[in-house]
């Protein structure tokens, strides 16, 4: 950057009108291109994120005629809601169980289709297609497949010799099972991003340590591997905080049953705000929700510190 | 599915674990080759069999789907359930896949050019305080959606925008990702090319449509894959604004459709889904390698 400063400036200059008018006036042409950008940027995001703070302050529901101000009461409130603890460790539990499984399942693939296998483009293109798929479509037909009385999986297993599952009709396995129904549809993601990764591997190390004498099970341990490590860290994290946001597979397959054991916040959320019209409690339930997805963001980033670059 | 997990992981990982080092040595080496064959043909059986069966079942007469033993070729093949939703009256399947269209269209041309215009202003063009707004953008970037929701959506309501198409759009078109992405791809433009176009007098809006554009296309076009999928498969936002049947994108129309129909009519709500997921699946197939490409280089940069 250093060295491309002194032949980059003397041009700009020549370009920018002396005078300290002129010079406002150039600089205001130039903001001119991000002000579309901040300006809706400002309308949809960073002010709702602040008014959403704004209004978990408040009892506020959209069809009353006053809101008024009830400062943390809806913060005190979430801590006593038994639906709001049940509704995050399900959340939590269906992230972890879905970045875990994403994370070592796309690798493993990845490095299957890394290999010079005849078809490996048709693999990673077929791979991949469940990801373009929307999430109405995917629950569809993976709700149908898994379904306990009809579904096609307890078909088979019964025909050879197990007994039916109550995939998405059993408490205890209803969130292993849309976890596994998402990764299904959204291992492909990772996958590619650990292709980039392996392909970012330079030859030589390889090549290095093959004439040192390694054999295939070191290379992988001890190249492979560890240069991969920051890829696996970061898809690792990157799918957690994303998946914190599960919403459609649970609404559209099991709407939050049997009983409540797939209920997620932002059904919650849904439900409070949209349902039964109470945004402020909708709100301070956002809020928290945020401040959760935040703290594991901050890890992200506190263990990244050194290593972004190599993800790069 | 976990079922499918459990026994899909096994195959795929077998050629790591039992690598034995292979006679003719290539660059990046190749495992045991049927062990690793046989894992992936199981996987793309694993990963290809719902999209036959959802094909399979919307092409069955409602009659036959409940019936056991399943079968798994079409038996009495029919276009019945296609033609229901096509003619039903509170079924609009091509208004919604037009309504999909127009929006995520909409919402992909409006975020490329706002996005690229702010990521050249944030890449190369100099005002007071630009740094200082960037990295605040970033810091935002790390604020999940879900807060905005709420807000967003009492704005939309107040603005009269409820079952309107810009109500859906604009709030989704001023993405940090976009901008940040967008970014770095102009950094990596060469200068000289722009400092030549200065010196023969060109303005700063012509040296960037016609000069800065056109060398970063690979990421504009991986901005346009993301965002048009993004916006394809939107579902929350959309569920909350739209309400009249006419309104609705596909993605909330065939949600609406499972829940009323999903218990009894299993293939009208399958044909369904193969009318909302085909033609993306085509288009998907067609730019397959411009897609992967565009997601692979994004993957990291993001």
């Amino acid at each position: 950057m250093a060295t491309q400063l002194p032949s980059a400036n003397p041009t700009a200059t020549a370009a920018m009108p002396a005078g300290t008018w002129k010079n406002r006036r150039w600089y205001l042409g130039n903001f001119l291109f991000v002000v579309p950008f901040l300006l809706l940027f400002s309308i949809f995001t960073l002010g709702p994120i602040f008014y959403s703070i704004y209004m978990s302050l408040f009892d506020w529901e959209i069809l009353a005629k006053s809101h008024p101000f009830i400062g943390l009461q809806n913060y005190a409130d979430l801590m006593n809601d038994s639906l709001w603890w049940l509704s995050l460790r399900n959340t939590m539990l269906f992230a972890f169980l879905t970045a875990a499984g994403n994370s070592i399942f796309a690798l493993l693939v990845a490095l299957a289709v890394n290999q010079p296998v005849i078809g490996r483009d048709f693999f990673r293109v077929l791979f991949y297609a469940p990801v373009v798929l929307s999430v109405a479509v995917m629950a569809i037909i993976l709700g149908w497949i898994l379904n306990t009385q009809f579904g096609v999986l307890n078909y088979l297993l019964i025909w050879i010799g197990f007994a039916p599952v109550p995939w998405l009709s059993s408490p205890r396995l209803v969130i292993p099972t849309l976890s596994a129904a998402t990764v299904w549809w959204t291992f492909g993601f990772p996958m590619l991003i650990y292709l980039t990764g392996l392909q970012n591997i330079p030859d030589v190390y390889y090549e290095a340590a093959r004439i040192d004498g390694a054999g295939r099970r070191q290379l992988f341990r001890h190249i492979t591997l560890p240069l991969l490590r920051p890829i696996v860290f970061f898809v690792a994290t990157t799918q957690l905080i994303s998946h914190f946001k599960i919403f459609g597979q649970p609404y559209i397959m099991t709407e939050g049953g049997p009983g409540r054991s797939s209920f997620m916040v932002i059904m919650y959320l849904y439900q409070t705000a949209w349902r039964f019209y109470r945004v402020g409690y909708g709100a301070a339930i956002a809020v928290s929700l945020a401040l959760v997805i935040l703290f594991f963001t901050l890890i992200q980033l506190r263990f990244f510190g050194g290593s972004g670059d190599e993800a790069e | 599915m976990s079922a499918f997990e459990t026994s899909q992981l096994p195959p795929t990982a077998q050629p790591v674990a039992a690598a034995t080092p292979p006679v003719r040595r290539r660059p990046r080496g190749s495992w045991p080759a049927a062990g690793l064959y046989a894992g992936l043909l199981a996987l793309a059986v694993v990963v290809g069999f719902p999209f036959y069966w959802m094909l399979l079942i919307s092409v069955t007469p409602e009659s036959q789907i409940y019936r056991w033993p399943l079968r798994f070729l079409p038996s009495a093949p029919t276009l019945d359930n296609y033609v229901q939703i096509f003619t039903r009256a509170d079924l609009q399947i091509e208004r919604w896949f037009a309504n999909s269209v127009l929006v995520a269209t909409a919402e992909t041309l409006l975020t490329l050019i706002v996005c690229s215009l702010a990521a050249y202003g944030f890449a190369r063009l100099e005002f007071p305080g630009r740094n200082t707004i960037f990295y605040a953008l970033l810091f935002a970037l790390m604020v999940p959606s879900q807060v905005t929701l709420i807000p967003s959506f009492l704005l939309v309501r107040w603005l009269g925008w409820l079952d309107s198409y810009q109500g859906v759009v604009l709030p989704e078109i001023a993405g940090v990702f976009g901008v940040f992405l967008l970014r770095q791809f102009f950094l990596s433009v060469p200068r000289e090319l722009e400092e030549a176009a200065i010196i023969d007098g060109a303005g700063r809006l012509r040296i960037f449509w016609k000069i800065s554009l056109p060398l970063v296309r690979s990421g504009l076009v991986a901005v346009t894959i993301i965002v048009f999928l993004g916006s394809w498969n939107n579902l929350f936002w959309p569920l909350i604004v739209l309400n009249r049947l006419e309104m609705r994108t596909l993605t909330v129309g065939l949600t609406v459709l499972n829940g009323t129909y999903g218990a009894e009519q299993r293939g009208i709500v399958m044909a369904g889904a193969a009318v909302a997921s085909v033609p993306v699946l085509i288009v998907y197939g067609i730019f397959q390698r411009q897609i992967l490409q565009s997601i692979s280089i994004t993957g990291l940069k993001g």
